[in-house]
């Protein structure tokens, strides 16, 4: 009967049913196993109210909605191809690295293809690129920089692994340390590569050098936004302002700057940019919500102390364990989405992770290392259909367009899986 | 009811769910940010504001769950609907929106059960605030969740190439 009702809810859930109600279902059908009052669920869903740091999921995503709507990514772009559009390869990097910095901060939901690919895709193409290398490019930055603060994943990761109370205690502030060379790395293998592309002999006619009139201007340009990443990254890093301040001071000086002061967003379109921003937050927090049941469910049942007894019989070593995880979450990112993926696999996999001797934040970084390759892991990868739908490319193109890409980002998981040094160095 | 009436209720119920998602986002940034400002001014800060904000997270939360579900854009994995006719479409969508309704439900009526006991036990959110007032949003969520459900249960039957969410209608796969 229990497989039965498990195949069902994950039939279900394939089918394309809202997965926090396949997760309120698997809880609610746990507790009624165990003569539990169903009333649980609900005292569950309450307990987001204990939970302090997020508050910065809501004005996070807010101020990246905002950000996404604004003519910020424009002048990114500008101000980054003014300081490094002479390098060789230097557009390529220029979108890299904007892509990635406009990842951090709207939280990795894929606004960063919609904003930024548009600007970046034409341009690409201008500098002699190839339509193939384009695509791939762009569709993979989609989910750069999901490993620098204050990207949401980050954030969520640590709520989640707070939840579980172990006994190494899991900073957001540390794994926001943590992401920092991991995320370094895959920016850099992926400059290398766009560094080292042919491109069309005709476009390299129009070479740009550095243009030191156009650099002051585009910095003047950004003068409004330049400060942001300075206040935010500085005050979590230097330690001045927690998490979740730092999400208030962002929400509010975004939303001054844009609607305000540029006046670029009418406040007949700010209603229209709450919702859509709050309909993310409504569907994460949801999952959220819904899965603090099944998780106190899972850990009544000792789910993850069985899955251990019955792994701990086959492996022994860490490496072997470390390989088999990198395996599964491949194949996790593939299905699911990072949210999701975040609250219904961590409180199952980091149990056992740490009896195999893994440091809680190593897990963190390699865990969502891993799902930002699922975000374009065909065939379902979230940012593939997303590139299809703003490109009007069918969805196989980019499968192909991605390969190169994909194969280096998965050295640079390995690495990262491999090597806790990485994320670790700056944990005390 | 006449359908004409039904959707004016309808366009007011949105209505009023947009504005108290907007007015909960609104007080919940300025709250945080007087904080803040507090904080760094006077060097105090109210002790009431961090509790009140931690419950705006869960009504903002839920507030945007509900507004999610009226274009059916939550989270799915969405494996088979992607690669199958509209027959199969229309099944995924049939049972997908009809099992989110009945779990939604179920949610609400257990949600309604656990203010009872918080009345009666006089559950304290924060200060001398009662909790109950404050777990109301659940029901209340969860119930016009379950509601939308159904009306797309209703529509995946009803109505030839039925696709609430504005990002899958015009997909090219």
């Amino acid at each position: 009967m229990a497989i039965l009702i498990s195949a069902l809810f994950l039939l279900l859930a394939l089918m394309g049913a809202p997965l926090f109600a396949v997760i309120a279902a698997s809880a609610l059908w746990g507790f009624f196993q165990q003569d539990v009052n169903l009333s649980v669920v609900a005292i569950e869903i309450y307990r987001l109210t204990e939970m302090p740091v997020l508050t910065a999921i809501p004005l996070f995503t807010f101020a990246g909605y905002l950000l996404g709507e604004s003519k910020a990514p424009q002048r990114l772009v500008r101000i980054t191809d003014a300081l490094l559009g002479w390098m060789p390869g230097g557009l390529a990097i220029v979108a890299l690295i904007a892509c990635a910095l406009f990842t951090a901060f709207t939280g990795a939901s894929g606004v960063t293809i919609v904003a930024l690919g548009a600007l970046l895709y034409p341009a690409l193409k201008n500098a002699g690129y190839s339509t193939n290398f384009n695509l791939g490019l762009i569709t993979t930055s989609g989910s750069l920089g999901l490993l620098f603060a204050p990207s949401l994943p980050l954030i969520l990761y640590g709520v989640v692994a707070q939840q579980l109370a172990l006994d190494i205690p899991v900073s957001i502030d540390d794994l926001f340390l943590a992401g920092i060379i991991p995320g370094t790395l895959m920016l850099v293998a992926l400059s290398i590569y766009s560094a080292l592309q042919k491109r069309d002999p005709a476009a390299l006619q129009n070479k740009t050098k550095f243009d030191a009139k156009e650099a002051i201007a585009a910095i003047k340009d950004t003068a409004w936004e330049a400060p942001l990443p300075f206040i935010v990254l500085g005050g979590i890093y230097g330690g001045f302002i927690a998490v979740s301040e730092a999400a208030a001071i962002t929400a509010f000086y975004v939303l001054l700057v844009s609607v305000v002061i540029r006046r670029e967003i009418s406040l007949r379109k700010l209603p229209i940019v709450m919702r859509d921003s709050m309909k993310l937050v409504g569907a994460i927090m949801v999952i959220l919500a819904v899965s603090l049941a099944s998780t106190n469910y899972m850990i009544d049942a000792e789910i993850p102390t069985s899955i251990f007894d019955f792994i701990s019989e086959h492996i022994d070593s860490q490496l072997t364990f470390l390989f088999l995880l990198f395996l599964f979450l491949l194949v996790l990112g593939m299905m699911l989405d990072i949210f999701s993926a975040i609250v219904i696999m961590v409180p199952i996999i980091l149990p056992i992770a740490i009896q195999f001797g893994i440091h809680p934040v190593h897990l963190g970084i390699l865990f969502l290392a891993n799902m930002q390759l699922g975000y374009f892991t065909p065939p379902v990868g979230m940012n593939l259909f997303i590139a299809s739908f703003r490109f009007q490319r069918p969805v196989t193109e980019l499968y192909r367009a991605t390969i190169p890409f994909f194969f280096i980002l998965l050295t640079t998981v390995l690495l990262i899986t491999y090597v806790p040094w990485l994320s670790l160095v700056f944990i005390d | 009811m006449p359908k004409i009436q039904i959707q004016r209720i309808q366009h007011w119920l949105h209505l009023a769910e947009d504005f108290l998602l907007a007015a909960v986002l609104f007080v919940m940034l300025s709250l945080a940010v007087i904080d803040i400002a507090m904080r760094l001014i006077t060097g105090g800060s109210l002790i009431w504001i961090p509790p009140v904000l931690q419950v705006l997270v869960l009504w903002l939360g839920l507030l945007g769950a509900l507004l999610a579900s009226r274009s059916q854009e939550h989270i799915a994995i969405d494996v088979i609907s992607r690669f199958v006719g509209p027959l199969g479409k229309k099944v995924c969508g049939i049972s997908g929106s009809l099992f989110a309704a009945i779990v939604c439900s179920v949610v609400a009526f257990y949600a309604v059960e656990f203010i009872q006991q918080s009345i009666e036990y006089d559950d304290i959110a924060f200060a001398q605030v009662p909790a109950w007032p404050l777990q109301l949003i659940i029901p209340f969520t969860f119930s016009l969740m379950a509601l939308r459900f159904f009306l797309h249960t209703l529509g995946f039957i009803r109505i030839k190439g039925y696709q609430p969410n504005p990002a899958l209608k015009g997909e090219n796969v």
